[in-house]
């Protein structure tokens, strides 16, 4: 198992695209892979789950994958993280 | 408890507990299904999610061609959130292990899945239940042929809310288990009315809000006599209502009791009583009635939902089946009164960019543009007149000038030659009249009543042109006053320059059923009322138990009053010194 704290350092927050990016990403993988933040644990796969977090611009959340691609998901989920979701340049 | 106030459309008062018209509101009642079901209702909700990724597609394509990527990538969200699996599992729990079914499981997700984003403090993420729901209602669409389905799935005696009802809808309501309706717009003379009253359930329309309060699987009354819908009502109430109900019953059955009197006042004179008639809403108590005949028989109906208008031998049948229901007896046909708010799906011109379609294309304007249809119909009705011994009387709707009766004439006459050339006559003559529901023809009849075999005043549009509303526009739909001193004296100059000329006056509007306008018409000499089967006994009784030369010095009054207020007190006064 993978655990990362990842923190939001683009400026909107998770709101709908980067939410999607995630879901996205993290359907890709067959591990389980979760996200919690204030004691709320969600299904990374589930962009409703990620938009209710309502994570906003410098809050951290941490990230725990599980399963036979875990190394690769969480790399990737990372990589989202700090690309700020391909939306600043 | 909570009480609502809006318009009384069909009298009656249902007390049952709550379902919502999907498409309108998320919230639905709990239907529950068999185990044997769980999987077949499984395999819905996959083949609903197919179907939805598919529209998602097109629309994202869509949105790509038009607006760009911006709006495209709402689409792909859209398309997320559909695919969820988050969803899917609370779908698939709900109908797995508390074998909800399909439609209900995924309303009752989409209601806890937005209760949770509602918490949420931050407007922009709160503001993505809205995504949510979007997706989710194109899910619950997709999950069968809609809102008929929802109607036939309804299995336990339950009142219908809905913000609007389509006549289309609650066509299906008889048989299935709807014991009452209430709608957020509409008025007491909008076709939805119409219709609960010729269900004979009761209905309660233009509540505002109704959708909105009401939670599925609430009780609810709906009192069809006061106009009211009451939510959760206490014991108290309940009771109270309960014991209303049970008036109402035995009332009811005491009126079954007058069908076979004759239809006089209390002094001898006698009146007219025809019923409007649907032929896709009668029952069997609609069959017993003993009426004077059929007094409106709206055709729009076989214009609508087909792609080409309706044939010959198509509308023939219908005519058929009218005139045999009533035997003998007077059959009064409209001409359809295509256009307004009733639009048919087959093209025509005239339609494109009415910008104010009530004083538009509509009745016989459109149908001399349409000289086909006129044609048609007119072949339909007469072909049927030859058959069978019908009392057939043609009734043309809109009517704002002499020349297009002359029109219409000539049209008729055309066709009866045609006929007789095949050695066809109808049995007996078929009379031609019109529809006063102009104030231009009302105001200017002498100069067409020669021309009529027999006129009816449409008091529901009449009423609207008099005073210049649009019954179902909420800001203005209060100066839509039957008690205006304009509409007394119009009926009085219409009434009036017919029997002058020895022609037969009849009321079909809704304020024919009014009770308390009753003495009014009466007293202003109508010779006859046409009404709902649901209002018939009703409006029978009222006949039986009035004084006809009262009515007549209540009516000479009202001709001199200058206010709506000082009809209403007199009428008012009428009404509770004759029912304390």
């Amino acid at each position: 198992m993978i655990e990362l704290d990842l923190k939001i350092i683009n400026q909107l927050g998770l709101h709908a695209r980067p939410a999607a990016l995630i879901a996205q990403t993290a359907g890709g993988f067959t591990s389980d892979i979760h996200l919690s933040k204030d004691q709320v644990s969600i299904d990374a796969k589930s962009i409703m789950g990620i938009l209710m977090l309502a994570a906003e611009h410098g809050s951290t959340l941490h990230l725990t994958v599980q399963g036979a691609d875990e190394q690769q998901a969480a790399d990737a989920i990372k990589q989202l993280f700090e690309n700020k979701f391909n939306e600043e340049f | 408890m909570l009480v609502l106030k809006g318009i009384a459309a069909s009298p009656g008062v249902a007390i049952g507990p709550a379902v919502l018209l999907p498409g309108e509101n998320v919230a639905l009642s709990r239907q529950y299904i068999q185990k044997n079901e769980i999987t077949s209702e499984t395999q819905k909700i996959h083949q609903a999610v197919q179907k939805t990724l598919a529209e998602l597609d097109a629309c994202e394509q869509k949105v790509l061609d038009t607006l760009g990527s911006e709006y495209a990538n709402l689409m792909s969200t859209h398309k997320l959130i559909l695919q969820d699996p988050a969803f899917h599992k609370a779908i698939l729990h709900k109908i797995e292990k508390e074998q909800l079914s399909a439609q209900a499981a995924i309303l009752f997700t989409l209601q806890e899945l937005s209760a949770e984003f509602q918490k949420i403090e931050d407007p922009f993420f709160k503001e993505r239940r809205n995504d949510l729901l979007d997706v989710g209602k194109r899910l619950a669409n997709n999950l069968s042929s809609g809102k008929d389905n929802f109607l036939a799935s309804v299995k336990n005696p339950s009142l219908l809310v809905a913000h609007n009802l389509y006549p289309s809808d609650t066509i299906n309501l008889q048989e299935n288990q709807i014991l009452g309706f209430c709608t957020d717009v509409g008025g007491k003379t909008s076709h939805t009315a119409l219709l609960a009253q010729s269900l004979n359930i009761p209905a309660v329309v233009g509540l505002s809000t109704a959708s909105k309060e009401v939670h599925a699987g609430d009780t609810l009354i709906i009192d069809g006599e006061n106009g009211l819908l009451v939510i959760n009502p206490d014991r108290y109430t309940l009771s109270n209502y309960r014991k209303i109900q049970r008036d109402i019953k035995k009332t009811e059955s005491l009126l079954k009791t007058i069908n076979h009197l004759p239809i006089v006042t209390q002094d001898g004179q006698a009146f007219k009583l025809f019923v409007n008639y649907d032929p896709r809403t009668d029952n069997k108590d609609n069959k017993r009635l003993i009426t004077d005949g059929l007094g409106l028989l709206r055709t729009e109906f076989i214009f609508m939902g087909t792609p080409i208008p309706p044939s010959e031998d198509e509308q023939y049948s219908v005519y058929l089946a009218v005139a045999k229901r009533f035997d003998m007896r007077p059959v009064t046909i409209r001409l359809a009164d295509l256009g307004a708010d009733k639009r048919p799906d087959f093209p025509l011109d005239e339609f494109n960019q009415e910008e104010n379609p009530f004083m538009g294309c509509r009745g016989i304007r459109l149908f001399l543009k349409n000289p086909e249809l006129l044609h048609t119909q007119l072949r339909a009705l007469v072909r049927m007149a030859c058959e069978v011994p019908a009392q057939v009387r043609i009734m043309i709707p809109m009517v704002s000038s002499v020349e297009e009766i002359r029109h219409v004439r000539r049209a008729f006459n055309g066709v009866l030659e045609e006929f007789a050339k095949q050695g066809k006559h109808p049995t007996n003559k078929i009379a031609l009249g019109a529809m006063i529901e102009v104030p231009a023809a009302a105001i200017a009849l002498d100069g067409m009543i020669g021309e009529l075999d027999f006129i009816s005043i449409g008091t529901n549009d009449l009423i609207q042109y008099l005073v210049a509303v649009d019954r179902v526009n909420q800001e203005v739909a209060h100066l839509y006053d039957p008690c205006h001193p304009a509409v007394a004296r119009a009926l009085n100059t219409i009434i009036q320059t017919a029997h002058k000329r020895g022609k037969a006056v009849s009321i079909c509007g809704e304020i024919a059923s009014d009770a308390k306008m009753l003495p009014l018409l009466l007293g202003l000499e109508v010779d006859a009322l046409s009404v709902t089967p649901r209002m018939f006994l009703r409006v029978k009784n009222n006949i039986r138990n009035s004084n006809f030369e009262h009515c007549s010095n209540l009516a000479q009054a009202a001709l001199l009053m200058g206010s709506s207020e000082e009809i209403r007190n007199l009428i008012e006064q009428n009404d509770k010194h004759e029912n304390p």
